[in-house]
Parts: C-alpha cells; sequence; structure tokens
C-alpha cells in the first residue's frame, strides 16, 4: 500500500465512522427527548386506567387493559434504558474509530511545512492582549456588580415582613387574612365588655348575645392594644360549661356531664322516647354541641362548608352559616378520605359564638343568629385521612390543635376577632384528636396528644408546661382527665396515665387500646372503647383492670357519663347504656335505627345524637 | 560574564520561589493531613431522614440510579397486607399489576405460610423510586428503606443526589461503615 | 369528632394484628412483629455490598505516582512522543473510563478547601495525595502530569486532529477564565455550597457513559472543539492547571525542545497546538515599541486599583453568588413567595415544612451563609483583580530569549515540540 491508498482508506474509514457517530448521536439525542417527554413509568394513562379500577372494582377486562399496558409501559422503559447504553457504547467505538483514522489520515498528509517567515508579531500582539486583558477584566467586573444590582437579597425583607405578621416565624400565618364581617355598632368600651361577659352565665337568650357580640367587635376595633388584657381575665365560667354542653365530649372535652334525668331507654324504630328528629342538608362526622336552646353541628361536601343551628326544643333548622368567601381559602377542598371527610371536627361555642373548623383549614365564627363574625384561613391541614382535631374554647380564646404532617401547633383565636393570641409549635407529627381542658394548681391547662408527645399548655400564654414522650402511630384518642391525672392512649401504642404537673408516668397498660375512642375518666374509673369491640374498666389509680365488655361491633365514638350512668355508642347507632360502677351492668341497648358513630351531647333530660343523615333528640 | 550574572541571579530567585512554593504546598497537606483520615469516604443515606421525595429515582447521575431499595427483613412484619407492595387502596391482595405499588414490578411477593409472605427486592429492576418504602413507612414497620448501593454507586466527588436531597438524609459516610441498614429501632434517632 | 378516621386498610390491619397478637409479645415500637415462622422458613440476608476496598484506593496513587514518574521519564529524559502518547491512552483507559474520573486531582482542590473550611469534615488521604503528588511533579519536573496523568486531558490530547493556532492575544483574555474558575470553585467549596468543578466536569459524563443531557452536550461540544482548538478544557477552564502553572513556573527542571543547543531552524514553531513555545525576543523592536519600563511602572502602579476594585465588587456580588447555596435559596424562595408554602408540587419546601424546622432557623443559617459569602466573594473578587493586574504587567515584562524555548507555565509536556527538533543528542 503506497501512501495515497493509506490516505485513500483513512479518509473512508473516517467519513464511514463520522455517518455512524452522528447516527448514533443522533438516535441517541432522540431517544433521550423520547425518555424526558414521557417517561413511560410515570405513565398518566395508567394512573387513569387505576383510578377507574377504583371506581368500578369488578371490571375485569379493565384488570387486563392495566396488566396489558404495565408491561408494555415497563418493556419501554427499560428498552430505553438498554437504548442509551448500548447507544453510548457504539458512539464511544465510532468515536474512537473516528478520531484514529483522522489522526492517520492528518499525519500522514501533513508534511513538516516551512515555518512562516514572518511569526506573530510579538510586539503587536502583546499590544492587543493588554486592551484583552484590561477589556475582559473591566467586563468581568462591570457584569458582576451589574448582576449585583439586578439581584434582591429576599433575606433582608424577612425581618420586616414577620413584623407585621405579628407572630415571629410561623410560616403559614403570613397568608392568613382576618375578615371581619360582623355589624359594627357605636358602642361601649374594652371594660365593659368584660363584665357583660361574667355575667352572661347560664342558657343565654340569643338576641342579647347577638347584641353582645357586637359590643365586643367595637371593643375590638376600639382598643386593640387591650385586646390580650381582656382575653386573660373574661371569657365563660365552669358553671356555663357544665350548664351546657359546648364543646365535643361535653364540658372542658372530659366527657362527664352533670345533667340529671337522662333517658336510657329508646327505640328509633318505633320511637320511643324520640322527641324529635330532623334531617341533616350535608353529612359529617362532628357532634352536636349546645348552648341554651340551641344546637349545633356541621356538614360539608366539595362544594361548601355549613353550620348548622337548630331549636333544642323542636328541632327546627333555626339558620345554617356558610363557610365561604375566606381569604386565601384554595377554591378546591384537599383530597380527604371519605370516613373522615371535610367536617370531622366537633364546634365550640362561648354563648356569643359558634366556631367551626373544616378540613380545608378554615376556621369561622358566627354569632348566635348566624350571622359571620369573623374567618381565618389556616393554610390547608397536611392530613392523609383529612382534619378531625375539634375545637374548644376558654378564656375568650378559640384553641386548635393543629398537628399535621408538616409538624403540630397549638393555636388560639382571639374569640372576638380571630387575631392569634398565641401560637406553639410542638414537636409533633399529626394527630386526630382533640385538646381537652384542665384545671391544674389553679391553672386551665390544653392538654394535647399526638405522636410522639402528650403535652399540656398554658391557655393564657401557650407555654408548653410539659411534655412526655409516650405516644407513635396515628393518635385519634383525646385525653382523659380525672383527679389531676391524664390517661391517654392509641392502638398500636400504648395507655398510660400522666401527672400533668411533671409529666411523668404513673402507670401504664397494653391490653387493650382505643383508635377513634378517647379514654374516659371520673371517680377512679377509667373507660376505654377498643375499635373492635371491646369496652374495657380499670381502676384509674392503678390500672388494674375491673371489667370488660366484648359489644362485638365498631366503637368510634367516645364514652359519656351523665346522671351516674356510662353511655356508650358504637358504629351502629346502637348505644348501651351501663351502670358506671367497678361492676359491669349493662342497663339497656337502644338501637337509633341509623347508623350513627358520633358521641352524644347531653342537656337536662335530654341526650342529642347525631345519626348519619338525621339529628335525634331523646326524652321523655 | 554579565549574562552569567543574571543567569544566576535569575536561578537564584527561582530557587527561592521553588523552596517558597513547596514549603507552602508542605504546610496546606499538613493542615489538612492533620484532619484526614485513612479511611475513605462514601455517600449512604441515613433511613430516618429520609422523606421518599423520589429524587434518588431521577437525580443520581447512574441510570437506573444507585440508590436501590433495600429490605431489612429483621424488621419486616411480612404482612399479607404490604404497604409497601400494594396501592394504597388495591383492588384486592395479589400480584396482579393493577395493584402493585411497584412502577416496575421490583418486588418479589413470596408465599411462605399462611398468612405470611417474604417480599424481596430485584435490584436489577429497582430504581429507588422510594414509592414502596413511603407505603412500608407509612403502613407497615419501616422494614424497606432506600440505601445507595456500592457496588452500583461512582463514588462522586460530589454526590448529586446529596446535593437536592431536601431532607439533607445523604452524606458521606466512612467506606468501613458503608451502610445505614435499619438493623432494628434502638438506631432511631431521638425526634 | 375522631370518628372513622383510619382507612378501610387499617381496620383490615387491626384484625391481622390482633392474630398476631395472640402468640407473639408485641413491643410497642413495632405496628407488626416479625412472626414466628412453623415452617421452618430461614430469613434472607439483606445484602448491602461492600464499596471498592481501601487498599484499591491506595494502589490508585501507587498507579498516579508510576504514570507520573513514567510521564517525566518520556518528557524529559527520554523525549519520546510515543511514550506519553501510550502513557496517555492508559491514563484514559484507567483514570477515565475504569475509574470513571472519579476522584480526580482536579476535583481534588474542592476537598481540600473544605477540609480548611468545614470542620465537620475530613478529607481522606487518598483525596489529599491526589491533590498534592502532581503539584510536587510539577515542583521539579513540569507539567507532566497534564502530558500523560490526567484522563481529562488524555482524552482531549488523543483527539486533536487539526489544531489551529490561535492569537496570542486571545490566549492570554481566555486564560484569565481558570483563574475565575479556581476562585469560584474555592469560594462554594469552603461555603459547602457545591462542587462546581465536578459538576460542570465536561468529560466525565463520557468516562461513565452516563451523565445528564446537558452535560452530555457539553462534554461532546468540547470534544468536538477540541479537535480544532487543542486542549481547549487544560488552557481555558482547568482550575487545578492555575496551581500547576504556578508550580511550573518554578520547577527545576523542564521540558527542553532541543538536548543539545538551538540551531535557530524554526522547524518548531508550528508543532506545538497549544501555542506555548516563546519565540526568541527581538530586543530592537521592544525598545521601539514603548512598552518599556514606563508602561511597566504605570501597569504596577494600578494594580491596587484592580484589586480594590475586585474587592468591591466582590462584596457586591455576595448576594446573588450566595443564591447558589441551597439553604440560602430556599430561604429566599419561601420569603420572597409565600404561596409557594401551598404548593405540593415543590418537594424542597414541603420538606421543609415537614421537618418542623422552624422559618426563623432557616432565615439564621441562609444569613449565616450570606456572612460567609461576603468575607469570601471579597477574597475571590480581590484575587481576581489582582490576577488580571499582574497579567497585564506580565505583558510589558520582556525575557530575554536567543532560542526558541517552551512556555513553563503553559507547556503540558506532551513531546510533541521534541519530535521536530532535528538536533540529535
Amino acid at each position: 500500500m503506497n501512501n495515497t491508498e493509506k490516505l485513500k482508506l483513512s479518509e473512508n474509514i473516517a467519513v464511514i465512522a463520522g455517518i455512524f457517530s452522528i447516527t448514533v448521536a443522533l438516535l441517541l439525542l432522540l431517544n433521550f427527548w423520547q425518555v424526558s417527554k414521557s417517561d413511560p413509568i410515570e405513565s398518566k394513562a395508567l394512573i387513569a386506567l387505576v383510578d377507574r379500577l377504583k371506581q368500578e372494582p369488578n371490571n375485569e377486562e379493565l384488570k387486563v387493559e392495566i396488566r396489558n399496558f404495565d408491561l408494555l409501559a415497563r418493556k419501554a422503559y427499560f428498552n430505553s434504558q438498554w437504548q442509551v447504553k448500548t447507544g453510548a457504547y457504539l458512539l464511544l467505538f465510532g468515536a474512537i474509530i473516528l478520531a484514529f483514522a483522522l489522526r492517520v489520515y492528518y499525519s500522514l498528509k501533513a508534511k513538516i511545512e516551512q515555518p512562516d517567515i514572518v511569526l506573530e508579531n510579538e510586539i503587536a500582539s502583546r499590544i492587543l492582549a493588554q486592551k484583552g486583558i484590561i477589556i475582559v477584566g473591566a467586563v468581568v467586573l462591570a457584569l458582576a456588580f451589574g448582576a449585583s444590582f439586578a439581584t434582591v437579597n429576599h433575606l433582608n425583607y424577612y425581618n420586616v415582613e414577620s413584623e407585621t405578621a405579628g407572630s415571629g416565624e410561623k410560616s403559614v400565618d403570613e397568608s392568613i387574612q382576618v375578615i371581619e364581617v360582623g355589624e359594627v355598632p357605636k358602642q361601649v368600651g374594652g371594660s365593659t365588655e368584660q363584665n357583660l361577659t361574667s355575667e352572661t352565665s347560664g342558657p343565654v337568650q340569643p338576641e342579647i348575645v347577638f347584641v353582645e357580640n357586637s359590643v365586643e367587635n367595637e371593643a375590638e376595633t376600639v382598643v386593640k392594644s387591650e385586646v390580650p388584657k381582656l382575653a386573660t381575665t373574661g371569657g365563660i365560667t365552669l358553671a356555663d360549661v357544665q350548664k351546657n354542653h359546648n364543646s365535643f365530649r361535653g364540658p372542658l372535652g372530659q366527657g362527664v356531664v352533670a345533667h340529671k334525668n337522662i333517658p336510657s331507654e329508646w327505640d328509633g324504630a318505633t320511637g320511643t322516647n324520640i322527641l324529635w328528629k330532623s334531617p341533616i342538608p350535608k353529612h359529617g362526622y362532628n357532634s352536636p354541641v349546645i348552648w341554651g336552646n340551641k344546637v349545633f353541628i356541621a356538614g360539608a361536601d366539595d362544594s361548601s362548608r355549613e353550620v348548622y343551628c337548630y331549636n333544642r326544643a323542636d328541632g327546627k333548622l333555626l339558620w345554617t352559616g356558610v363557610a365561604d368567601n375566606i381569604s386565601g381559602s384554595p377554591a378546591k377542598p384537599p383530597k380527604v378520605t371519605e370516613d373522615t371527610g371535610l367536617s370531622a371536627p366537633s364546634l365550640t361555642t362561648d354563648g356569643k359564638r359558634v366556631f367551626a373548623i373544616f378540613g380545608t383549614g378554615d376556621v369561622i365564627a358566627f354569632d348566635m343568629n348566624g350571622k359571620r363574625v369573623w374567618a381565618k384561613y389556616l393554610g390547608v391541614p397536611d392530613n392523609h385521612y383529612g382534619h378531625s382535631s375539634s375545637l374548644i374554647t376558654w378564656a375568650n380564646k378559640l384553641l386548635i390543635q393543629y398537628d399535621t404532617n408538616r409538624g403540630g401547633k397549638a393555636v388560639a383565636l382571639d374569640a372576638a376577632t380571630g387575631e392569634v393570641v398565641w401560637e406553639t409549635v410542638r414537636k409533633s407529627k399529626v394527630s386526630w384528636a382533640s385538646p381537652v381542658l384542665a384545671e391544674i394548681d389553679g391553672k386551665y391547662q390544653l392538654i394535647l396528644t399526638a405522636d410522639p408527645i402528650v403535652a399540656g399548655y398554658d391557655v393564657e400564654t401557650g407555654e408548653e408546661l410539659w411534655s412526655t414522650d409516650c405516644m407513635m402511630g396515628e393518635v385519634g384518642p383525646s385525653v382523659g382527665y380525672s383527679d389531676g391525672v391524664v390517661y391517654a392512649g392509641n392502638e398500636y401504642a400504648i395507655l398510660v396515665a400522666l401527672n400533668p404537673k411533671d409529666g411523668s408516668i404513673i402507670w401504664e397498660n397494653d391490653e387493650y387500646l382505643p383508635e377513634a375512642s378517647s379514654p374516659l375518666a371520673h371517680d377512679g374509673l377509667l373507660i376505654i372503647a377498643t375499635s373492635y369491640g371491646v369496652l374495657v374498666c380499670y381502676d384509674a389509680k392503678t390500672g388494674e383492670q375491673f371489667w370488660e365488655h366484648d359489644v362485638g361491633t365498631t366503637l368510634y365514638s367516645s364514652p359519656m357519663i351523665a346522671d351516674g350512668k356510662l353511655f356508650m355508642m358504637d358504629n351502629d347507632g346502637m348505644m348501651r347504656v351501663y351502670e358506671f360502677s367497678k361492676e359491669m351492668k349493662l342497663i339497656s341497648e337502644n338501637d337509633l335505627g341509623e347508623i350513627a358513630g358520633t358521641t352524644p351531647a347531653f342537656s337536662d333530660g335530654r341526650i342529642y345524637i347525631r345519626g348519619d343523615n338525621n339529628l335525634y333528640c331523646i326524652g321523655k | 560574564m554579565e549574562k552569567n550574572k543574571t543567569k544566576n541571579r535569575r536561578e537564584f530567585i527561582q530557587g527561592g520561589v521553588r523552596l517558597s512554593l513547596s514549603l507552602a504546598l508542605g504546610g496546606i497537606s499538613g493542615m489538612a493531613v492533620s484532619s484526614a483520615i485513612k479511611d475513605d469516604y462514601v455517600w449512604q443515606i441515613d433511613p430516618f431522614l429520609c422523606t421518599q421525595c423520589g429524587k434518588c429515582a431521577t437525580d443520581c447521575i447512574m441510570a437506573p440510579s444507585a440508590v436501590k431499595c433495600v429490605h431489612a427483613f429483621d424488621l419486616c412484619g411480612y404482612c399479607d397486607l404490604c404497604g409497601g407492595y400494594l396501592k394504597p387502596d388495591a383492588n384486592e391482595q395479589s400480584t396482579a399489576a393493577e395493584n402493585q405499588l411497584c412502577p416496575t414490578a421490583a418486588i418479589e411477593r413470596k408465599f411462605i405460610e399462611e398468612p405470611y409472605f417474604e417480599y424481596h427486592i430485584d435490584e436489577d429492576l429497582c430504581m429507588g423510586c422510594g414509592k414502596c418504602v413511603a407505603g412500608c413507612t407509612s403502613f407497615g414497620n419501616g422494614s424497606m428503606h432506600l440505601q445507595i448501593v456500592h457496588d452500583i454507586c461512582l463514588n462522586c466527588n460530589q454526590c448529586s443526589i446529596a446535593q437536592v436531597c431536601p431532607s439533607d438524609a445523604i452524606s458521606r459516610v466512612k467506606a468501613s461503615e458503608a451502610y445505614k441498614v435499619k438493623g432494628d429501632f434502638t438506631n432511631k434517632p431521638e425526634v | 369528632m375522631v370518628i372513622n378516621i383510619m382507612k378501610k386498610l387499617k381496620y383490615i390491619f387491626i384484625t391481622f394484628y390482633f392474630l398476631l397478637s395472640t402468640f407473639y409479645l408485641f413491643s410497642q415500637e413495632q405496628r407488626f412483629p416479625k412472626p414466628e415462622f412453623e415452617t421452618g422458613y430461614e430469613q434472607p440476608s439483606t445484602i448491602t455490598p461492600e464499596p471498592r476496598a481501601l487498599a484499591l484506593e491506595y494502589f490508585d496513587v501507587l498507579i498516579l505516582i508510576i504514570v507520573l514518574s513514567l510521564a517525566s521519564y518520556f518528557a524529559l529524559k527520554k523525549r519520546s512522543r510515543q511514550g506519553i502518547l501510550w502513557l496517555s491512552v492508559f491514563t484514559l483507559l484507567y483514570f477515565g473510563f475504569y475509574r470513571n474520573g472519579c476522584i480526580c486531582s482536579i476535583g481534588s482542590i474542592q476537598n481540600v478547601v473544605q477540609s480548611f473550611f468545614d470542620p465537620a469534615y475530613s478529607i481522606s488521604v487518598t483525596a489529599l495525595l491526589f491533590f498534592i503528588i502532581p503539584l510536587i511533579f510539577t515542583l521539579f519536573f513540569g507539567r507532566t502530569f497534564c502530558g500523560g496523568a490526567c484522563p481529562l486531558g488524555a482524552i482531549q490530547d488523543l483527539i486533536v486532529v487539526k489544531p489551529i493556532s490561535l492569537p496570542k492575544w486571545l490566549n492570554k483574555t481566555l486564560g484569565l477564565i481558570p483563574y475565575i474558575y479556581l476562585a469560584l470553585a474555592v469560594l462554594f467549596a469552603a461555603t459547602g455550597t457545591d462542587y462546581i468543578i465536578c459538576r460542570y466536569d465536561p468529560f466525565v459524563g463520557i468516562f461513565r457513559m452516563d451523565a445528564k443531557f446537558h452535560m452530555v452536550v457539553l462534554g461532546i461540544s468540547f470534544l468536538l472543539m477540541g479537535m480544532f482548538v487543542a486542549r481547549p478544557y487544560c488552557r481555558f477552564l482547568c482550575p487545578y492547571g492555575v496551581l500547576l502553572s504556578w508550580m511550573s513556573r518554578f520547577s527545576k527542571w523542564h521540558l527542553s525542545i532541543t538536548p543539545a543547543a538551538c540551531i535557530q531552524c524554526k522547524l518548531c514553531t508550528n508543532s506545538c497546538p497549544f501555542d506555548a513555545i516563546d519565540f526568541p525576543t527581538n530586543e530592537k523592536e521592544v525598545i521601539k515599541s514603548g512598552l518599556g519600563p514606563k508602561r511597566f511602572i504605570t501597569y504596577a502602579v494600578i494594580i491596587p486599583l484592580w484589586v480594590a476594585a475586585g474587592i468591591f465588587v466582590g462584596a457586591k456580588s455576595h448576594t446573588f453568588l450566595s443564591k447558589a447555596n441551597p439553604d440560602v435559596y430556599l430561604a429566599e424562595l419561601l420569603i420572597s413567595q409565600p404561596e409557594l408554602k401551598n404548593d405540593p408540587e415543590n418537594i424542597d419546601i414541603e420538606t421543609f415544612l415537614a421537618s418542623g424546622k422552624s422559618m426563623e432557623t432557616l432565615v439564621e443559617e441562609a444569613e449565616a451563609i450570606r456572612a460567609d459569602f461576603y468575607i469570601g466573594s471579597m477574597i475571590a473578587g480581590g484575587f481576581i483583580g489582582l490576577v488580571i493586574g499582574f497579567t497585564l504587567l506580565n505583558t510589558v515584562v520582556f525575557r530575554r530569549r536567543q532560542d526558541y524555548e517552551p512556555h513553563k507555565g503553559n507547556c503540558f509536556s506532551c513531546s510533541r515540540c521534541q519530535d521536530y527538533c532535528p538536533v540529535e543528542k
């Protein structure tokens, strides 16, 4: 082979290798583009098919279709990976050949050339270089300088923003706005409001309440700086809450009511002892609360969230309050499971206003006549089932347990205005339990339970007074409280009796654990209801078991004590009445005739039960 | 003569600079050596920090990712209804495609005895998306978790997943303790 | 009220769980304790393949030393282009394709820097050796590392096909980039932000045969460019090249084009693809040009001005430079766009919110990092100013040179020129 032939050969090889490499490179690019455009693994079509299967769980054809599609998608994915890998090797191979052929080609072609007679003019190029360096240096500095002006130091705005937000770092709050809708008559100052409040004990006439409420609004707008002071002193009294049933599980959320003459026999089918029954417009799992002659419940679906007020005497729906047009609240409600819904938390009322929270993160206050007082959006609670912690109110504050997947916090809003009084970040995960109040050492504490802590907070300041690391899992049951001992439990975790003075564990037990139903402690006894249907009575002091009763149905409702009797509703609408004693004594089994998993509310001689579709009043 | 002089002077300066440069190098290496360790580093995921965001599957320089799901059998409950294997509201508890959570079908379900099933990860198919880990952690014991598998990992000087990990779960660990497999729950840090 | 809060799924779990607890006392920690098998099932063990053995890492260091010694021997003693060529093929295969380009000396700059600034990080000995050994060799033999032991250099060197000579002014100006790159790389490594040298290494994707799309494109375009502009990365980007160049300028020995006296045949002038051969000075021209002591003094005097300008601009730039840090970025994002908190698509924000870490802590951390950046970018800016000043000054320094000599700072010791020299030993 002579030199020309070699030259020709290397040239040909180079051309072939070049074309080969370019082709492979283009194919690779195409593949890259395809993969980036539609990741076969995250196929939208497949997700849609599976979603359809949820609607039609028995569609065998659909199943086959999914299987075929899934196989195709996976094949496509692994094929594309194989293609990329193989393509890369082919490209490398082609490139090596190309480089080698080109080198041979050029080295054969190259002759040692006669060096240029006039080489680059050293001096001229140096002068050019000087210019170049100065220009480039100046340009680099100028660009950086310009860029520094074009950029905003957002960190500088942080303090300003948090100052206006008023409450430190609280992430969600920055987007919250308070809307005041209530009427504002010109009237009175802050101090009178306080006096009026203390007078309003017992069931209050709605008209009076309405006036007071308006007064308070005025007070708020006039003397804003005094609001925290007012909040610390005013508010409902223990007598108020005992006369009424103003929160989930009655007075202070402890599950013990003071009312007498409670009926222990009724039958929904025959109508025995059913005083009235009234349909509920929208579904919800919250339990009724009572103030004066009014019963409140809430309901929700994807289209709207509503609060209902019924006349306690005849079951007439007095008014419906709609929680809409709340600033910041997303148009589309978050995804929640069907068995939680958007309205699982129970309402609470302080006799002047009724407060509701929904799974959307909206908190709203109506006056007793259904007029909207304020509303606030707390940010969508990140909760995979749906927010279900009920509200409770004390000392002119609306207390909210807001434990979500993004972390936990307890929030106190001013009952009159909805402004944040305090907010405490908790070292907790998501929780479905509700807050309970208890007077400990002359101070009212807000007791919350969640994974992993049970903790008490000063109602006035929000300060965490104690915290015990003892819970785990998805905590549904709220705490029980009696005689200075807090009882907390959860399925898969443990049942503990805690001393709220120091958070120490008095005893623990893990034989029977509640999943949704809250422990109830009273008079030396502790009642636990497991979700698989066992009702257990323990010695509250030692944790020793007195009795158990396997009812065989699901128990999600919380037990209540009234009139010396223990009332336990099951998920089928059957309420069992027991004697509240160390011995198991079933007094009666009363079928509502409608499924109901809520917790009943009581007033003198009456029980109010929320069924799946109707609100019942039971009495003689 | 003069030429020699300048040459000597230049050599002298050069020698001086060379000496100072070697001193500087020595200083740097000395300082670095004082904190250096003999062991090498590799990257690893702390399963207790991991939030299964899915970036391991997409941000590794390897395709498929060097992050794989590993299964700590000690922790596994051998459940029939496995939150890591089945879609959250699976049509039925079977191996059919519509019920499997894993997009690449990398989990093998093997019947052992009533009512227990063993789950085994096929590493060749696993791409580290962490879907099963999320399922197992929220509904089960958390025995499935993501780890960087070192016969695949190229041990980049800067792990590109660590750079984007939202929960800072990836860090350098000593090569002699290259894995953070969940042995039992005692490893769990205080929350 | 907390009613049906759990999914149906969980209800089935309960039944299942109850089954279990009849014969197994459950621990509180595990939701579903491991069953006791009755059929003699043997539990498989979790497979955890070991990482590459430490001994092999030290073996890499040994290979590096051997390759460096050979490269120095070929370039300085043997004067063999063939030797260097095959050595770089070996380097490409071993450090490049077999070791996947990691760890390399270029990237090790960042490890060294981080070990100084991050008390939680201690450098591994192998990384330190990879950083220091080539520098020591260069201090004695010139940049033989570039010629034979660097996989990035090797891949570029092997694809040089038809190099074109760049004008000197362009060489000088583009030569500023590595300094800026070095300053930024040190700044980012010191603040724990990123390893930009590794992240934007154009060839590592080729070594691994796997990379992100844009990195593949970058790598291929560098290679295509490298066919005509020889070793573009080495000359106009490589931050390690800056350090090597400093060492090489004062190296004890260095490759020489001719083994004996130069016969001024000028055959070598076209041989260097990297424009690293200095020509003899024409003293008359120099005097005529006026680029004498006067200019020298002017440029020397304005060096402090360059430095001051650099520091000033650096101080100004710290804000946008620090945005590269993920913590600062997240904090700023949360402050400037709080509505993103409700965006379930933004994983970083979601995870941050779920972590329970307070916004205050995040902002404090971000501010601390930004403060580090403030000092760091002033130093980096000052350094860049200094480099510009000195490069400028260098253009008016003339060395008396009678022969064709390699530029000690820029020569990669590839031995090409030696092939062209007709002088016999």
